[in-house]
């Protein structure tokens, strides 16, 4: 198959076959990939929960995601580049895993859920920024939560089944 | 004396019953990493402000008080999963040295957060007041992003060495 192929290719490229082959690399990606990690979720947990009136309830909604976000894309676009350091180091045995392909499902439904909250949530938020947010952006904090978790869990049990 | 203790533990019936659930490690680790993210979150958010590379529309002392609960009750979480992690695999950390390490670098964290918190209950603007508490502001700072990234770091590689 062309998937399997070029993911062959890719796996047997000499970065990947040094962070395979290395005692240090791989763990070492690893490490920085669930550092970036740990704050994409505290981050964006942290706007979730006031999106759900869980918590910084006082705050303005709009000053809290000015704070958090660049913590966001910053730890997400290193997470992302030590991800796919790793996917390409064994690219086959993770394209075969469930847990892989769940995590990788709800990175891409946590992404639409933020481009939906992005476009249509923060249309009237001069309304409640400094209010309880309406049901449709709360909505978007629970589901973002969820995502999120599931992704933890998920990439957690990746390490049990490959 | 340790290799005893971890023999014994494994042995006993809670831990017997963990290690037979293969979805109890998985589950358990993926509540101390959420831990992890809020307890790194917050500390992060405190020690850029206190290294001053973030400006925040709340004052240092309004954002440390807020960020207390989340700091203490996330490291009780860690607490409480790592323990559970502990009984189910006895050897796999506590014979461990980066365990022992992180363990360290943990109390580290919770005694600097902890001086922190306290001194800014005592006087909202103690580490702002004069241009030797900002340096130590900094310094304090600069330790906490460092152990914080080290607790991390130790945690993943105790699957390692």
């Amino acid at each position: 198959m062309a998937v399997e192929q070029a993911l062959t290719w890719l796996q047997d490229l000499n970065f990947p076959t040094q962070i395979r082959e290395s005692v240090w690399l791989f763990p070492t990606i690893e490490t920085v990939h669930v550092f970036a990690l740990v704050l994409v979720v505290g981050s964006i947990m942290t706007v979730d929960l006031r999106l759900l009136g869980l918590a910084n309830r006082e705050r303005p909604f709009s000053e809290l995601a000015r704070e958090m976000l660049p913590w966001t894309w910053v730890a997400f676009a290193v997470a992302a580049v030590a991800g796919l350091l790793m996917f390409s180091s064994k690219a086959l045995i993770y394209y075969g895993n469930i847990p892989f392909r769940i995590k990788m499902c709800c990175l891409l439904l946590a992404g639409i859920n933020m481009a939906l909250f992005h476009w249509l949530g923060t249309r009237h938020l001069e309304t409640w920024d400094r209010k309880q947010p309406p049901k449709p952006a709360k909505f978007a904090g629970g589901a973002s939560l969820l995502l999120w978790t599931t992704i933890v869990a998920a990439g957690r049990w990746i390490g049990f089944t490959t | 004396m340790i290799e005893q203790f971890c023999d014994w533990l494994s042995r006993t019936n809670v831990s017997v019953a963990f290690q037979s659930a293969d979805w109890f490690v998985p589950l358990v680790q993926t509540v101390h990493i959420i831990a992890i993210a809020i307890l790194l979150t917050s500390v992060y958010v405190l020690s850029f402000r206190l290294i001053g590379l973030t400006r925040g529309a709340q004052s240092l002392a309004t954002l440390s008080a807020k960020s207390t609960p989340w700091f203490w009750t996330a490291l009780c979480v860690l607490l409480v999963s790592g323990t559970l992690l502990t009984i189910t695999e006895p050897a796999r950390e506590l014979l461990n040295w980066a365990f022992r390490v992180k363990m360290l670098m943990v109390l580290t964290l919770a005694g600097v957060l902890w001086m922190v918190q306290l001194r800014m209950r005592q006087n909202p603007e103690y580490w702002t007041e004069s241009p030797a508490r900002r340096h130590a502001a900094r310094a304090v700072g600069l330790v906490a992003v460092i152990v914080g990234a080290g607790i991390v770091t130790a945690g993943r590689w105790i699957a390692y060495v």
